[in-house]
């Protein structure tokens, strides 16, 4: 066995592991954190495979915000200490999971599926086909990759398209998290209640009449966050 | 081989020797390599400790003369050996756990954040050819392993389990995630003169040889240079950005419940995160290990020095930001400067080429380096003083409306008075 064999198993397992302890984990913080030692075994796996800037770009991302922004979800959940692993839905999970994984295999692997006129898998990965060495990474492949983000023929469209929808998507953070006075909130419950009440009069005729004195809009309970 | 050459070249003439050594004793193979790479890792490691230990006095010192103190003068001359008196001091303080902390967080934390602060010491280059290991994603990889510090703190802050304790944490992530964007986003002007992420190849792009100017990117880029700094003070979390760990507010935020080494190590972690960041701006803006006379790696300790005195000056005369005045500072002054800046750099640089290959290849006005950089020097000053006017402009609006609002208070107040003009009247 080589040495990156050995140093894959036991990435694998740190990965597999730190999964197994999100899901069996009955601290929710502890799941958080274990989630975060899977996130820096899939950042082992990508230096294994010398692809250095996937390294660096999962550790920056997934351990460095992707799980900052879990660990607070989990720190404004109620009962972080004693949640229970599992719930009523755990029988279709593992069909899912099992289902995904055997697909993932399939696809993946060196067994041939044909379904109707494609075939799926019959990968002949270097290592599996014995006395096949793996090809070397070539220096420039950070040059490429970069170019291949500005190269229409290439994956320029979707560089652009994924950048629309990331601004998109901040937009429409800064909209959600935007200052609002006592006077717009005001406002919309206004002609949200209007809305309401046209709706009432149009489905008037159908509905029976109610008694005198019934609520026809029901006021609404509790009051929404409001900065002045 | 002279010897201002051998003085020039001593790193790397000790390292090879080790290497030799070792290779002599064990035979060419994996296990010497191993061994090898070990002990590079562990000089490194050895020399970002040491150098920790001598910032801590630094540190004193020159607060202290700030502030018209003495600092430490005490143990050894000048006070040089307070470093060692803490070390033993904290050797010696009891390690203690809350009963009611997380263990296996509250523990893990501190080693969590001095190791990948370390860890960022492997791609530096300390001279040509010394350096741990020549990643050509050298920045974008100290800035990745530097924000697992969030982490740790937020896993300090919880494992605690101390109110004071968790405040600073959250304040952290608020932080610490937020800076890292300018962090980020001026460091990619650089990238892009340098034409390339490694560390070595952009000290390369600013050392006087092979065709290249050796003009620090510090004159190209003054804005890039200022906002990075800004950003990396806020990313260490030194003063006047130190809100993680205001005594006056919060104790001392998420390690208040840590003694002894566990708390040595957080403090190890700040300061390396500090060193680490004054060795980044000094390779990306100042030129790194390049410079006249001195031998490398003197050059390197010497910018590194003073990138960090302007640390050290900045926390001995500025008082705490406020909260909200850190984030508008962060995503309504130093973030959309820094994205203008990067338009600007990147279209500059594309229209003023230096080499005849890049204007044949695509097309551009060839110019001079120093012109190059007198042009970039132009565009980030005028980007840095009409982002300051937009600023100034703003905040004199809001002052006004601030000062209008008063002196209608004060209008109404006078107003009620004078109902009493002639003696209140009496009961």
């Amino acid at each position: 066995m080589t040495i990156s064999q050995i140093l894959f198993i036991v990435i694998a397992l740190v990965v597999l592991g730190g999964g197994v302890m999100v899901v069996t984990a009955r601290n929710l913080f502890h799941a958080a954190l274990f989630l975060i030692v899977s996130f820096f075994g899939v950042t082992g796996l990508y230096v294994l495979l010398d692809a250095g800037f996937f390294a660096a770009a999962q550790f920056l991302v997934y351990i460095g915000a992707i799980s900052i922004l879990v660990i607070f979800a989990v720190m404004l959940t109620r009962g972080v200490q004693q949640a229970q692993p599992a719930n009523s839905q755990w029988p279709a999970a593992l069909i899912t999971s099992v289902i995904v994984f055997v697909i993932m295999a399939i696809m993946l692997g060196p067994i041939a599926v044909t379904i109707g006129d494609r075939q799926f898998g019959n990968l002949s990965w270097p290592n599996i086909v014995e006395g096949q060495t793996v090809p070397a990474v070539p220096d420039d492949s950070l040059v490429r990759l970069g170019q291949s983000f500005v190269d229409f023929n290439q994956y320029g469209a979707a560089f652009l398209l994924t950048a629309v929808l990331i601004l998109v998507a901040m937009v429409g953070a800064i909209w959600v998290a935007r200052d609002r006075t006592l006077k717009d909130v005001m406002e919309e419950r206004a002609e949200l209640a209007a809305e309401e009440a046209q709706e009432a009069m149009l489905a008037g005729p159908a509905q029976p009449a109610l008694p005198v004195g019934a609520a026809q809009v029901a006021e609404p309970t509790a009051e929404p966050a409001v900065r002045h | 081989m002279s010897l201002i050459d051998t003085i020039n070249n001593l790193l790397k003439i000790i390292g090879d020797a080790v290497a030799n050594l070792v290779q002599n004793i064990l035979g060419p193979g994996l296990g010497a390599d191993l061994i090898v790479m070990g002990l590079g890792a562990l000089a490194l490691c050895t020399v970002a400790a040491l150098t920790f230990m001598a910032m801590t006095w630094a540190e004193r010192k020159v607060v202290a003369r700030i502030q018209s103190r003495v600092g430490p003068n005490q143990a050894g001359p000048f006070g040089l050996l307070q470093p060692i008196a803490d070390g033993i001091k904290m050797f010696t303080k009891e390690d203690t756990t809350p009963t009611s902390a997380d263990r296996w967080v509250y523990n893990a934390a501190p080693l969590i954040i001095a190791t990948f602060a370390l860890l960022t010491f492997a791609v530096f280059p300390i001279a040509p050819g010394v350096v741990g290991t020549n990643l050509n994603i050298g920045v974008f990889f100290v800035i990745a392993v530097g924000s697992a510090s969030t982490v740790a703190i937020l896993m300090a802050g919880w494992g605690s389990n101390n109110k004071y304790s968790l405040l600073g944490a959250f304040r952290t992530v608020a932080q610490l995630v937020g800076y890292e964007v300018p962090m980020l986003l001026n460091v990619i002007p650089v990238i892009v003169l340098a034409g390339s992420m490694g560390l070595a190849d952009i000290v390369q792009r600013q050392t006087l040889a092979d065709g290249n100017p050796g003009i620090p990117f510090i004159v190209y880029l003054p804005l890039s240079a200022l906002a990075f700094f800004i950003a990396g003070v806020a990313e260490t979390g030194r003063s006047p950005f130190d809100l993680l760990e205001a005594e006056s507010e919060i104790v001392a935020g998420f390690h208040v419940e840590y003694s002894g080494m566990k708390f040595a190590l957080f403090m190890l972690g700040e300061y390396v995160n500090t060193l680490a960041v004054s060795i980044v701006f000094a390779t990306l803006f100042l030129g790194g290990y390049a410079g006249p006379i001195l031998p490398p790696y003197l050059w390197l300790a010497l910018k590194t020095a003073l990138v960090f005195f302007v640390f050290m000056w900045l926390r001995g005369t500025l008082p705490r930001v406020r909260v909200d005045q850190l984030m508008s500072l962060n995503w309504k002054v130093l973030v959309p400067m820094s994205v203008v800046n990067i338009i600007a750099v990147i279209i500059l640089a594309k229209v003023f080429v230096t080499s005849p290959g890049l204007q044949a290849a695509n097309g551009g006005i060839l110019v001079t380096p120093a012109t190059q950089a007198a042009i970039l020097f132009v565009a980030n000053i005028a980007i840095l003083l009409s982002g300051l006017a937009i600023v100034a402009r703003r905040a004199r609006v809001l002052r006004l409306a601030e000062e209008r609002q008063l002196e209608s208070r004060r209008q109404a107040n006078r107003a009620a008075v004078s109902g009493f003009a002639g003696g209140a009247p009496a009961k």
